[in-house]
């Protein structure tokens, strides 16, 4: 009873691919995201970080569904860490924008006075 | 150790397979959660349709995988990525208005400049036109005041000329006076005045120039001659003796007479009026015989211009 339901178990690991397409893509977008999240959201990119890293010791292994899973959600860490930054970014820019808008109008109403 | 390890570890891989663990069911809850709030967002429904959607197959493939009775390792891999992608679907939206804002704000910009440049141009205009019009207002008050300087100079000089001919008139006048001893010659608000005593030029109650007027009648001639701008006015007067008609016609007789000599020594009689007023302005009382032959007289009043 024991043995086949083990056999199940393991080949459910054995009989899967590596999952390198999953592998690149995390590895992409986590490259993608570290110099801009490293400052505005460090949590999520460590997570991403971490996760990448334990789905290349899976891989190292040979456990590819493990692999798998940790890949895509290293993926979608890292695609929020990078999306949390640039919107950090973006805002401030949109506020030096303002800002500048603002500047601007005070010197044209200095300069029509 | 009443377990073995390994019997316990697949006893749970095999429940996993057939009743969704008590953290798939909670990540599912929490994906249904994320998932729900970045939909409702009309915002992230217009700037992040695919990240939207990439969390709906997420949630969708968890959904199916629990009903199914999947393994819950794979039930809860699915919803946290749906998990996941609503938040960066939501983030998404932030950074497509954060951009919306700042395309905006150099929109903004643009504007406040071309409207900057347009006022300046706007006051350049002006200001040209406010020296334009200084300018001409300038010309035209330096015109007025050498138009004004121009009549000034042209009324002095009208003035002097004017001086100098009354001054010369005077003199001439003077000098006829002078000549004639029945003749006085005299300034006065009307202009010069020459009188002349009735007994110079007429018999008692006649109208008849004696010989012996002669003299004045060419004097007074030539001096109409050497002044061709100057109009005469002959005025008869008599005293109060006798009847008042009677006075006022012989007045007015006696100073057509002069008129008429004046006229046949070539002085043109348009330049000449002519009128009796009878016993009216005497100069002297009529109760003397003085007063009466000075009253008995007839004025040529000159034209002062």
């Amino acid at each position: 009873m024991l043995v086949p339901l083990a056999a199940l178990a393991l080949g459910a690991c054995a009989t899967t691919d590596a999952p390198e397409r999953e592998m690149g893509a995390a590895r992409a977008m986590v490259s993608q995201a570290r110099p801009v999240a490293a400052q505005n959201a460090p949590q999520e990119l460590a997570q991403a970080q971490q996760k990448l890293a334990r789905a290349e010791a899976a891989m190292q292994r040979g456990h590819h569904e493990h692999a798998r899973i940790l890949a895509e959600q290293a993926e979608a860490d890292a695609k929020l860490a990078w999306t949390v930054a640039e919107n950090v970014r973006v805002q401030r820019s949109a506020a030096e924008a303002q800002d500048g808008t603002r500047a601007l109008r005070e010197e044209i109403e200095r300069n029509a006075q | 150790m009443r377990f073995n390890p390994k019997l316990t570890v697949l006893a749970s891989l095999i429940a996993s397979a057939c009743a969704v663990s008590p953290q798939a069911t909670q990540q599912l809850e929490e994906a249904r959660a994320a998932y729900r709030t970045a939909a409702a967002d009309p915002a992230v429904q217009a700037s992040a349709p695919a990240e939207l959607k990439s969390a709906q197959d997420a949630l969708q493939d968890a959904e199916r995988m629990a009903q199914k009775g999947e393994p819950s390792e794979l039930v809860e891999h699915n919803a946290y990525l749906a998990e996941q992608r609503a938040r960066i679907a939501l983030r998404t939206a932030d950074i497509r208005r954060s951009e919306a804002s700042i395309a905006a704000a150099a929109e903004e910009r643009r504007r406040l400049q071309v409207e900057a440049r347009e006022r300046e141009a706007a006051a350049a205009r002006e200001q040209a036109r406010q020296a334009e019009l200084q300018a001409q207002q300038a010309e035209m008050a330096r015109k007025e005041a050498e138009a004004r300087a121009a009549q000034l100079e042209h009324a002095r000089i009208e003035n002097e000329k004017q001086t100098t001919a009354q001054a010369e008139l005077g003199a001439e006048l003077k000098r006829l006076e002078s000549e004639l001893a029945d003749m006085r010659a005299k300034q006065t608000d009307r202009g010069w005045i020459l009188t002349l005593k009735n007994e110079l030029l007429f018999d008692a109650g006649g109208a008849t120039l004696k010989p012996g007027a002669q003299r004045a009648l060419d004097n007074l001639a030539q001096f109409l001659t050497k002044y061709p701008d100057r109009d005469i006015a002959i005025e008869g007067f008599t005293d109060s003796t006798g009847t008042k008609e009677l006075n006022q016609h012989l007045s007015e007789k006696r100073a057509w007479a002069v008129k008429a000599a004046l006229v046949a020594r070539g002085i043109q009689s348009t330049r000449i009026d002519a009128r009796g007023y009878g016993p009216s302005f005497p100069v002297a009382s009529n109760g003397t015989p003085t007063g009466r032959q000075l009253n008995r007289r007839v004025e040529i009043v000159i034209d002062p211009s």
